[in-house]
């Protein structure tokens, strides 16, 4: 298989190296955790952030878990369309789920915003689980239409069922802390975004990650050569609903109110084109690149008031240009990057060899 | 004697085989409980789903059109509705308020028609644009996973439509009361206002003359071919981006035209056409992707759904029901209710 010949020369430099000085060792405590150097060094500035000046100020930190928000939402998103290739167009609808949960358990019976953050997880991992059973049979972009048809009834439904959501009047729910601090809920957030990418990276780099890929690039294929698609692919979307649901949990009790506008097809978008924007199959992309973009977006609203609407095309433009022009998106351009650094070096020694 | 026995039971076993089809049953049940509630509540709900289901039929049309020769699901369809409706209220509002200080009965009555063939002619183009500013380019690079790329890219082109419609002209809503000063029509009882009933008729009269132009003239013919077997259509001469092109103007002109229609009952504003496009594919996945002929009957059946919730269950609900059926058809026939003629639908 062409992607055993792929990984063959990183799994080998790993191996071979000697674990003598302190960057080796960090190098393969790394690589166990599925990120090289660089994503650590990532992680570690994106707990450090909000002690560097600019970024500890309350706006900038709400951008700041707005970002890691979106991005773990991102993360989440890529591990059903990068992998399995079936695009969850009712995303947002299973993040509102884990809200709606989460907030009225806390509202009806007073349990704990912590508590219910989880519980939340529960409904939207059974939902997904339908949902996976429901886009079952159905290929491509049939699945993509009827997941989005899932997020049209659960969404028609929260606004109908006003006697228990309050449909479009908004759902007040109490917030994590008592402070008007933003810092608290950054470290919440990024801790949550942090879980999910890791859990999300250690079952995509599985033999189930593997089952994922060649049910994505050819059912029969990967039929034949024994995967069960059943269950690989109700797996994928259970747990991909079930950390939306846990996402929604932390912007119900963020944010403190919850109007059905969460999940609109709108917001799925919105998700959709961080993720594809990032790189497809990355897991990290999405993650990463919610960052400087949200910072872009959010600076063009407050900035640009007199336009509003432009941040909105510019999320459009850049999905369009990422689609037709470079598929392989922000991970694709680090990957191209690392892959002519490696040229540059084995050149090198081959010239000092020589 | 005996020939004309034998062709009458062929007649009758086709006859009652198209009417225990998936189609026949579907329009039959439609039928009963049309005129059950016809009985029960007056005419109220029939009328109402007569008159919008033709303007769904053409949204629908176009999409499925879209579909069957370019292999494109088009997310932005309802943006063409929004273009339309925003081309009709630009061209009418002038042209009314000429009218309200220069009275004269011509202009009056075919004013709203300018206003109509306007968004149609502004939809094509737009349509042309995107084919050769977005798929185009795309299909150059790669046609692998042609159906879900495009998909997305529609998705994208849906998100800048919008929010560039509210950066050019606002969010407020920009509305018409009527298009003709004139006072309802009485039918059976129910009052109708002049603009549903012309609506209706253009509907049909555009269906029509798009049925004609597809099935009788060249190019139509063409444009089925190539919907059915693109490499063969290119064998006998067809010149596929020139039809692509056309394919992609027609829809979306045919997407302005209803929303310009329907602009009395659909403000402008920038997401007006999120409920077309949900309706529209309501009916698309009802009768089938890339069946042209099923969307007509299509249209009106989802049409009849919706007002039948809405009388019945209550207004905010005839989003649930029909996406809820719809859900059973998607999981029960995919290949919708009337079949498709587009080969491979489901390989790819």
């Amino acid at each position: 298989m062409s992607n055993n010949d792929k990984k063959s020369p990183e799994v080998d430099t790993v191996y071979k190296l000697e674990p003598t000085g302190p960057m080796d060792r960090l190098r393969r405590l790394s690589e166990t955790f599925g990120v090289n150097l660089h994503g650590l060094i990532v992680i570690a500035l994106l707990f450090a952030l909000p002690l560097i000046p600019p970024f500890g100020r309350e706006d900038l930190l709400r951008w700041l878990i707005g970002a890691a928000l979106i991005g773990a939402q991102a993360i989440a998103f890529d591990f059903t369309t990068g992998y399995i290739n079936v695009v969850n167009f009712g995303f947002a609808a299973f993040l509102g789920v884990g809200a709606y949960t989460s907030a009225l358990l806390a509202v009806n019976f007073g349990i704990s915003p912590w508590i219910g953050t989880f519980l939340g997880v529960l409904p939207a991992a059974l939902l997904g689980f339908i949902t996976g059973i429901l886009t079952l049979r159905l290929r491509g972009i049939f699945a993509a239409l009827m997941s989005w048809f899932v997020g049209l009834a659960l969404l028609g439904l929260t606004r109908n069922l006003t006697g228990l959501t309050r449909g479009p009047m908004g759902l007040n729910s109490p917030t994590y802390f008592e402070t008007a601090s933003n810092l608290p809920y950054y470290y919440v957030i990024a801790i949550m975004m942090m879980v999910t990418f890791f859990v999300l990276r250690y079952i995509t780099r599985s033999n189930i990650g593997l089952a994922f890929r060649a049910l994505g690039q050819n059912i029969e294929a990967a039929q034949a050569s024994g995967i069960n698609p059943t269950f690989y692919r109700v797996f994928n979307f259970t747990i991909q609903c079930a950390f939306a649901g846990w996402l929604g949990g932390f912007y119900a009790h963020y944010y403190g109110i919850l109007t059905p506008q969460i999940m609109q097809t709108s917001h799925t978008v919105e998700v959709l084109a961080i993720a594809y924007i990032g790189g497809r199959g990355s897991i990290w992309g999405g993650g990463l690149t919610a960052f400087p973009f949200i910072f872009l977006i959010e600076y063009m609203r407050s900035n640009l008031t007199n336009l509003p609407g432009l941040h909105l095309v510019l999320y459009g433009l850049l999905l369009i240009l990422v689609m037709i022009f470079y598929p392989g998106g922000v991970a694709g351009v680090y990957a191209s990057i690392r892959a002519s650094a490696r040229r540059f070096r084995q050149r090198r020694a081959a010239q000092s060899a020589a | 004697m005996g020939q004309l026995a034998s062709q009458r039971t062929r007649v009758w076993h086709q006859m009652v085989g198209s009417l225990t089809s998936a189609a026949g049953i579907t329009v039959l049940v439609a039928l009963v409980i049309a005129v059950i509630s016809t009985i029960y509540s007056g005419p109220f709900v029939l009328i109402n789903s007569v008159v919008t289901g033709g303007m769904w039929a053409l949204m629908a049309v176009g999409l499925s059109l879209v579909f069957g020769v370019m292999n494109v699901v088009n997310f932005a369809h309802g943006e063409f509705f929004m273009v339309g409706t925003l081309v009709g209220y630009f061209v009418f509002t002038p042209i009314s308020s000429y009218l309200a200080d220069h009275p004269q009965p011509l202009l009056s009555a075919v004013g709203p028609f300018i206003g109509i063939i306007a968004a149609m002619l502004i939809g094509a183009v737009l349509g042309v644009v995107l084919e050769k500013l977005v798929f185009h380019p795309l299909r150059v690079r790669t046609k692998e996973q042609w159906i879900m790329n495009t998909f997305l890219l529609t998705v994208g082109v849906s998100v800048i439509m919008i929010n560039g419609d509210q950066l050019l002209f606002g969010t407020n809503f920009k509305g018409i009361i009527n298009y003709w000063k004139a006072p309802p029509l009485d039918i059976f009882g129910v009052s109708i206002s002049v603009e549903r009933v012309v609506v209706f008729v253009l509907a049909m009269v555009v269906m029509a003359g798009f049925w004609y132009f597809m099935r009788q003239t060249r190019i139509g013919r063409a444009i089925r071919a190539v919907s059915q077997d693109e490499t063969g259509a290119q064998m006998v001469g067809i010149e596929l981006d020139r039809i692509q092109v056309l394919t992609m103007s027609l829809s979306s002109a045919l997407a302005a035209m209803a929303g310009a229609s329907l602009l009395f009952m659909f403000p402008s504003y920038p997401t007006v056409g999120l409920k077309p496009l949900y309706i529209a594919w309501y009916v698309v996945i009802l009768v089938g992707l890339g069946n042209v002929a099923g969307a007509l009957v299509g249209g009106f059946l989802v049409a009849m759904i919706q007002s039948l919730t809405g009388f019945y269950i209550g207004q905010g609900w005839d989003d649930v029901i029909p996406t809820a059926f719809v859900m059973l058809i998607l999981l029960i026939k995919p290949s919708g209710l009337f079949g498709s003629e587009v080969k491979g639908v489901h390989e790819q």
